[in-house]
């Protein structure tokens, strides 16, 4: 600004250049750190024009303004989002987060982020000291947000950073980590994947359904297509449990059957699940299944209810 | 009170109010023939939708943050100042609760009004997946997008995913609207306008030469600074109206009639029934039946309505042509008539199609490639295999991309829609996305090959 006054004092064919000068140090600003116009052009005007200290400023306030702006959204609805599933070697995590819209779900940004709460997730199980056979721990919303980060800042500071960035209200639902021992191995799967990926180990996969399943396998090799399978087949089918020989008989209707053992196998419905299982020498110890919006859906008939209440 | 008695107060308390009303002119007012236009105006009770102008389909689309339902009702109130539209408020248009209830119904706002060269349906688009799979397999149309940023945030990161949809759903003509510039300065506006070009370039519009309109949907709702309130929208109105182009009307295009029924009149000839599905026809065209791996050439020597001669039938008309030359057992419902040469037969196409979840009434499982079904369009249904391009599975309640491989080549074309069952139940329905070329022989004879044969293949080939 006092640039601009000064060069209005001075010729009139300086004028222009001045201006341009300005301009291209606003849209500088704007292109190398992506904040929004307006916050570009005051950060500039601190600064008296001086880009560098302008965008280190920016990166200063980013974390305040993100929670401004994530205080200023909160009470809004997060229905849409995705889930992330992220298995490394014998450690696994599976996270949801929620946005207001599909598009910022589909938004790399976004699933960037979902990479990140999985790895900040994932970091948390090797803070325990852990020998047994499996062990699992859920965490639900505001114990996440709580939840320290080896970047340093709560989980929640982060959140408010993608808010600021996103312009809408997110929500990190729930989460859940796997850690296994022995001769216990994890697979995990999201969906709809991308086919013929080679490898799922330490990506984080998303999606709009995931899950994880550990397993006990008599074999030294993972057959990568049979991990995948199953976990196709809890995420699709949606069984209620794994199931045993000589408790769970056979539901009636097949198409109804709750025990994953019994149920028939999605890539060959000549087999049920357990037969395949026990081709391949194969136990099921334990899963998890998530679906983005489901725990939601319930809140929303609560959120509804109390807004008529407030109306009425 | 009723209408006729609301307009005999007011016609005796102000003429001039009178003329408005019914639109008479005052010559006729004087004359006081009065009793002739009352009797009109009680047939108006409910309004008659007057088609006098071209309609179109538009949408808002933008971040939530950005405007777009207060540029919806800033619209309606400046063309309610001048007659042509009826104003709404925001919260009328307001698709938040909605959302909310996302799952109970998904009731999206529709807006009508109109300009001075044409008729509009403008939908509010909310940003929720189900909304979005509507779009996608084309259920809610749109022939042209009105793309809303706010000046004070330029692009947002989803801006890119809002264009990406715009272009997944077709919609080739978008005209950008730059909204609170009243909290924004000249310079501000001026980059965001050239960084939204830009973008939409990378996106694979024509960034430079789209259309953008700068203003304040608020002002214009709070009939505060005009230069950038109302008449930024008017302005805004005319991109739309010159930029937009008027979709064509079925009836302009080559006339097609989807064989329902084929009957053999003695004396007569050959007739084929259906409805015309677009077109015109007339007796004395050229025509050609399509389909079940046949072209026949004819011609039509006939054209009836309920037993009555039409000299031309119109598209939407239920209609029997009599054709020359053809028998009774050459045409097969499921064939189409039409001008010839302006289809083609085809058995292999890439749809996006929408699957329906289990409470829609749809299938409670997933299904992978290679399942087989019943495709159902027009009059007539194939079995297709069914190829899934980009994922392993289709959960019930997904959108997807699917490749169709018919088991005879049908009377097919891009944006056709159909519907897939299996068994007696309705799978899912989609759109034609892009035509693909014929079968080859041999990928025909897979077509019917069976799992255990697929499964050899794979392992001879290891």
């Amino acid at each position: 600004m006092l640039l601009q006054k000064f060069c209005r004092r001075t010729l009139h064919t300086t004028r222009q250049l001045c201006n341009s000068l300005e301009k291209s140090a606003l849209s500088t600003l704007r292109k190398k750190t992506g904040y929004t116009f307006a916050n570009c052009k005051k950060a500039l005007e601190l600064h008296n024009n001086d880009v560098n200290q302008a965008e280190k400023w920016l990166h200063e306030q980013a974390q305040s303004l993100g929670w401004s702006k994530a205080t200023k959204l909160s009470d809004r609805v997060t229905t849409q989002g995705l889930v992330g599933v992220l298995v490394s070697g014998n450690r696994g995590a599976m996270v949801e987060l929620n946005c207001e819209t599909d598009f910022v779900a589909r938004n790399e940004t976004f699933k960037r982020f979902v990479d990140h709460v999985s790895r900040i997730v994932l970091h948390y199980t090797d803070l325990t000291e852990f020998d047994g056979d499996l062990w699992k721990l859920g965490f639900e919303s505001e114990a996440l947000r709580n939840l320290e980060t080896p970047q340093g800042g709560s989980l929640a500071d982060h959140l408010a950073l993608l808010i600021g960035a996103v312009g809408e209200n997110a929500s990190i639902r729930r989460a859940l980590c796997f850690k296994v021992n022995n001769d216990l191995r994890l697979a995990g799967y999201a969906h709809p994947a991308p086919t013929n990926v080679g490898t799922t180990q330490d990506i984080t996969q998303v999606g709009k359904y995931g899950a994880i399943v550990a397993y006990r396998s008599q074999l030294d090799v993972d057959d990568p297509e049979l991990q995948k399978g199953i976990c196709q087949q809890i995420v699709g089918m949606k069984p209620l449990k794994v199931g045993e020989y000589d408790k769970d008989t056979p539901a009636e209707n097949k198409d109804d059957e709750t025990c994953l053992i019994h149920q028939e196998y999605l890539l060959d419905a000549d087999k049920t699940v357990g037969e395949v299982l026990k081709e391949h020498r194969v136990n099921i110890i334990d899963y998890h299944r998530f679906e983005c919006g489901e725990q939601t859906q319930q809140h929303l008939k609560e959120i509804l209810q109390a807004q008529q209440q407030n109306s009425n | 009170m009723s209408t006729a008695r609301l307009v005999r107060s007011m016609a005796s308390s102000s003429s001039s109010k009178w003329q408005v009303n019914c639109g008479v002119s005052p010559q006729l007012l004087l004359t006081g023939n009065l009793q002739q236009y009352r009797v009109r105006q009680y047939a108006n009770e409910k309004k008659v939708f007057e088609r006098t102008k071209p309609h179109c389909n538009v949408g808002t689309i933008g971040h939530v943050d950005h405007g777009k339902t207060t540029l919806t009702a800033a619209i309606t109130k400046v063309l309610a100042d001048k007659q042509l539209a009826e104003s709404k408020k925001y919260n009328e248009i307001d698709n938040a609760p909605e959302e909310k209830a996302r799952g109970i119904t998904i009731n999206v706002a529709h807006v009508e009004y109109q300009t001075e060269s044409r008729h509009y349906g403008h939908t509010d688009c909310p940003g929720h997946a189900d909304y979005i799979k509507n779009m996608i397999t084309g259920t809610a149309q749109m022939d042209g997008a009105i793309l809303v940023v706010a000046a004070t945030d330029g692009a947002m990161p989803q801006t890119r995913e809002h264009m990406l949809l715009a272009k997944q759903i077709g919609i080739d003509h978008i005209v950008v609207f730059i909204n609170k510039v009243d909290a924004a300065d000249q310079e501000m506006v001026e980059l965001v306008e050239m960084e939204i070009r830009e973008l939409l370039t990378e996106m694979g519009y024509d960034g430079d030469k789209i259309p953008v309109v700068k203003g304040s949907a608020l002002c214009a709702l709070e009939d505060k600074n005009p230069e950038i309130g109302s008449e930024a929208i008017l302005k805004l109105l005319q991109e739309v109206d010159s930029f937009i182009p008027t979709p064509v009307r079925e009836l302009d295009k080559p006339f097609l009639l989807p064989v329902e029924n084929v009957y053999s009149i003695p004396g007569r000839g050959t007739v084929v029934t259906g409805r015309l599905e677009r077109g015109v026809v007339k007796k004395g065209m050229e025509c050609e039946f399509v389909g079940y791996n046949k072209v026949l050439k004819s011609t039509v020597t006939g054209v009836e309505m309920f037993h009555q001669i039409l000299e031309e039938a119109q598209a939407g008309d239920q209609l029997g042509a009599l054709v020359r030359g053809v028998k009774r057992d050459d045409i097969k419902r499921g064939m189409v008539m039409c001008k010839p040469g302006s289809v083609k037969a085809l058995d292999q196409l890439e749809a996006q199609v929408y699957i329906l979840s289990k409470e829609e009434g749809g299938r409670t499982k997933p299904f992978m490639s290679f399942i087989q079904l019943q495709m159902f369009s027009r009059t007539w249904d194939c079995a297709v295999q069914v190829q899934i391009p980009d994922k392993d599975m289709i959960m019930p309640g997904e959108d997807t991309k699917l490749i169709l491989r018919l088991i005879r080549p049908m009377v097919l074309e891009q944006g056709q829609r159909f519907t897939l069952r299996d068994g007696n139940l309705t799978l899912g329905t989609g759109v034609v996305t892009k035509v693909m070329p014929p079968l080859s022989e041999t990928q025909r004879i897979e077509l019917t090959e069976g799992k255990k044969a697929r499964e050899k293949k794979v392992a001879a080939k290891k």
